[in-house]
């Protein structure tokens, strides 16, 4: 391989990584979700945590984006939805890194 | 009367703001279906298409302020934004640059949470090269005023009132705060008001940015392709802040 395809292919990774940074700021944004006046990130974090203290209580308090304390009485609904806007964002996420593995293989 | 947007826009003898304006509604009508006030002047009044239903606030803005733009210094019309809180009808506003461009509904979500100010402190420069929030511009914590939410609330207003006084007295903040910039700044404004008062929430996520050397080559409605130098990219379904002021003249 010499020096020029060796520079192409770095461009082209250059480019797919950028694509991908771009890419997880939008999942990020789209992660953001309203629940109770209170902001969260439907990530894995929130869901986890949701999920374990929904183990042990039907209502409890936790922290959102901004730290302002959330008072969660229906946990099912709020995992749910948690749940649902992570897999959205998620899938959006996948279909276009399944594009940029494509591009690559190119 | 609920949740709006509010847009300000006035042309400058270099950029046809109105251009960038018509567009911004388009998608806001597209993405957020929420009511729309433009405040502008008369002259650029009389530029605007048929938008369909929104409502005009014609104001006599001022002028004498210039900000850099490709290389030269160009007028920029942007005082009349610390009005904001009067001109609003809302009891929920959205306060938007006619320059952000949405391309999902994002925004709604952040409209449903609890707040007095919500305003981004956080950027991602799309072109992952960092050539837009510089180092070592001020000694404060810079906020983004391109998209600012706001309810009619005291605390709002106290805010405001605020920005109201940094910009009579912007010569001696910008000193105070060691800002680089001579001219005066919307961003910088409300970021020393809510330094100054200990106020406002932030947006989790940063605002997605294009920056000044960015051209805008493309577009569908639903997405923007962009060139950085010899490379190009595109963006689809997300929300950005976009600093080519040409891109809507042709």
């Amino acid at each position: 391989m010499d020096i020029g395809d060796l520079k192409k292919n770095s461009d082209l990774n250059f480019e797919v990584a950028k694509a991908k940074k771009n890419a997880l700021e939008r999942l990020r944004s789209r992660q953001l979700m309203a629940y109770n006046e209170r902001l969260f990130r439907a990530d894995a974090n929130t869901i986890n945590l949701v999920s374990t203290l929904k183990q042990h209580s039907q209502d409890f308090y936790v922290l959102d984006a901004n730290d302002n304390p959330c008072h969660v009485t229906d946990p099912e609904e709020f995992l749910n939805r948690l749940i649902e806007r992570n897999q959205e964002s998620l899938n959006t996420y996948h279909q276009l890194h399944k594009d940029l593995a494509n591009k690559r293989a190119r | 009367m609920g949740t709006g947007v509010l847009l300000y826009c006035f042309d400058t003898p270099e950029v046809k703001y109105h251009k960038l304006a018509e567009r911004c509604v388009r998608h806001i009508k597209k993405y957020l279906k929420l009511d729309i006030t433009v405040v502008t002047n008369m002259d650029t009044f009389k530029r605007f298409s048929h938008m369909g239903m929104i409502n005009y606030k014609l104001v006599e803005n001022k002028t004498g302020n210039v900000r850099p733009y490709r290389g030269k210094m160009i007028a920029w019309h942007n005082i009349e934004r610390a009005l904001a809180f009067e001109h609003s009808p809302y009891d929920t506003t959205i306060l938007m640059d006619c320059d952000y461009f949405v391309f999902s509904d994002n925004l709604l979500e952040l409209c449903h949470t609890e707040f007095d100010m919500l305003i981004h402190d956080k950027i991602h420069d799309l072109s992952c090269e960092r050539v837009i929030a510089g180092k070592d511009e001020s000694t404060l914590p810079l906020v983004w005023a391109t998209v600012t939410l706001f309810r009619k609330t005291e605390k709002a207003r106290t805010i405001f009132s605020m920005i109201k006084h940094v910009q009579k007295y912007y010569g001696h903040y910008r000193n105070l705060y060691r800002i680089k910039y001579q001219n005066y700044r919307n961003d910088y404004a409300f970021a020393i008001a809510l330094h100054q008062l200990h106020l406002g929430e932030f947006i989790p996520t940063p605002m997605a940015m294009l920056g000044i050397d960015i051209d805008v080559i493309d577009y569908d409605g639903s997405g923007i392709k962009y060139r950085h130098g010899k490379q190009v990219n595109f963006i689809h379904g997300q929300d950005v802040h976009i600093m080519d002021k040409e891109w809507c003249d042709g």
